[in-house]
């Protein structure tokens, strides 16, 4: 599978120069199989770039949300694809206890917030509601589960035929209520084992040490803390991810190379630049 | 096999973050293979591994699956060291009675009320771990019950009167 970094940015979109390397835009991730299964991890304002690569011989693209804070929606109403009417527009997400996914995003997909409803968009719209066990979307097994972040939020661990696994958790405080972290198995751990031995690991890194220690339970990690959760996890290869919007390049560069010092991880870390190629 | 498309070169010393010369981190080559608890499950761990309460948490089959500081000292036994525990194992380690001293058998102790019939359930009873002394508490549980509907386990809180 072929994975590309399309939003890197967490909570707000965060143009400008300071921020050019890295990314500003708010979380996507597009991948595409082998065999032309097209995934789409959340839609951040990334997904508009990302909408205009996919090709109009594509008819049928899924769309992964791990939740619906805004920054993981705000680019929908953006996407191609729901604007043509041959195409077969899948999303997935997860309920609340009161609202099921469709009622949900159409808080957000209709007026005054957008100025287009969800069933006025002219593609063939389908909603399926995680999370669940297993399912095969295409070429891929997708699997799903609830991970630690405030409101039904879930990760993602994709499978490709061939065996590869992206696991995808933007959003994630695993440490939260933790003595110390990682101290407990993988199975006492949130979202460890949804990354159990992946290929590759996008994983939230919103905070440094020191910026976590005042926001603790806003549902996000240290780069530490990461780092620490690949090693628990046992990933091949890990992604920083859902960068804090007050960090510039400079900040990031900064902060990756002093948690790499810190936390000597084993495995190799490619800090989430919008852009980015991942071939697995 | 990282292309960064758009941006070009990375910092020296970030891409290569391979660390051979590090130590192999907590669990990374020793784990063990169990089933992932439930975010609900994982949270309400967290939560009684930090208050000063004894609390106690079973699984829907009604295994100990933790107990925090606190309800190792009514237990008389140390989680590190039991680990999980079955329905029919725990069970086992205490005696209860009801006001009347008269023993509460195991179809009609809270704990398994509250995972039968899924309601929360407190009444005071008489205890006693072992050949320790007998001791006049208020035990509390409530099932978990997670999104959609779907039953967690329980969740067993001892307050002395």
């Amino acid at each position: 599978m072929e994975v590309t970094l399309w939003g890197t940015r967490g909570s707000l979109a965060t143009p400008g120069p300071e921020t050019a390397r890295y990314g500003g835009n708010t979380s996507c991730v597009g991948v595409r199989g082998r065999a032309g299964t097209v995934l789409v991890l959340d839609a951040g304002t990334g997904i508009r770039r990302f909408a205009k690569t996919i090709p109009a011989s594509v008819l049928r693209v899924d769309i992964l949300l791990t939740h619906l804070h805004m920054d993981h929606i705000l680019g929908l109403g953006f996407f191609g694809p729901l604007y043509r009417p041959d195409a077969e527009v899948h999303i997935w997400g997860p309920a609340s206890s009161t609202q099921g996914l469709q009622a949900r995003l159409k808080r957000y997909l209709s007026p005054p917030l957008f100025p287009v409803r969800l069933n006025e968009l002219p593609c063939k719209l389908h909603f399926h509601e995680v999370p669940r066990g297993d399912v095969d979307i295409g070429e891929f097994r997708v699997c799903s589960a609830l991970v630690c972040h405030p409101g039904p939020t879930v990760g993602y661990r994709i499978t490709s035929p061939t065996g590869q696994v992206l696991t995808y958790m933007p959003d994630h405080e695993p440490a939260l209520g933790a003595l110390r972290f990682p101290a407990l198995p993988r199975e006492w751990t949130s979202g460890a084992t949804l990354a159990a031995n992946a290929d590759l690991l996008i994983h939230d890194s919103q905070y440094s040490v020191a910026e976590y220690g005042c926001k603790c339970g806003w549902g996000h990690s240290s780069l530490n803390q990461t780092l620490d959760f690949g090693t628990l996890a046992g990933v091949k290869r890990l992604v920083p991810f859902h960068h804090d919007p007050d960090h510039t390049d400079a900040d990031l560069d900064r902060l990756m190379l002093d948690a790499i010092d810190e936390t000597k991880p084993r495995y190799q870390v490619s800090p989430g630049m919008e852009g980015s190629v991942f071939e697995l | 096999m990282c292309a960064n498309a758009l941006n070009g070169q990375l910092p020296a010393g970030i891409m290569s973050g391979r660390r051979d010369d590090a130590g192999a981190g907590i669990f990374s080559t020793r784990q063990r293979v169990a089933a992932p608890k439930p975010i609900q499950i994982i949270l309400a761990r967290q939560l009684a591994s930090s208050l000063d309460m004894p609390i106690l948490l079973v699984d829907t089959a009604g295994t100990l699956i933790y107990y925090n500081e606190p309800a190792e000292l009514i237990l008389g036994q140390h989680f590190d060291e039991t680990g999980e525990m079955p329905a029919g194992e725990w069970g086992k380690l205490f005696a209860v009675e009801d006001d009347m001293r008269n023993p509460i058998p195991q179809e009609n102790r809270p704990m398994t009320i509250a995972l039968t019939e899924r309601r929360p359930i407190s009444r005071a009873v008489w205890m006693r771990c072992g050949d320790r002394e007998w001791r006049y508490l208020n035990i509390t549980v409530y099932p978990l019950i997670g999104e959609g509907g779907q039953f967690l386990g329980a969740q067993m809180i001892f307050w002395e009167i």
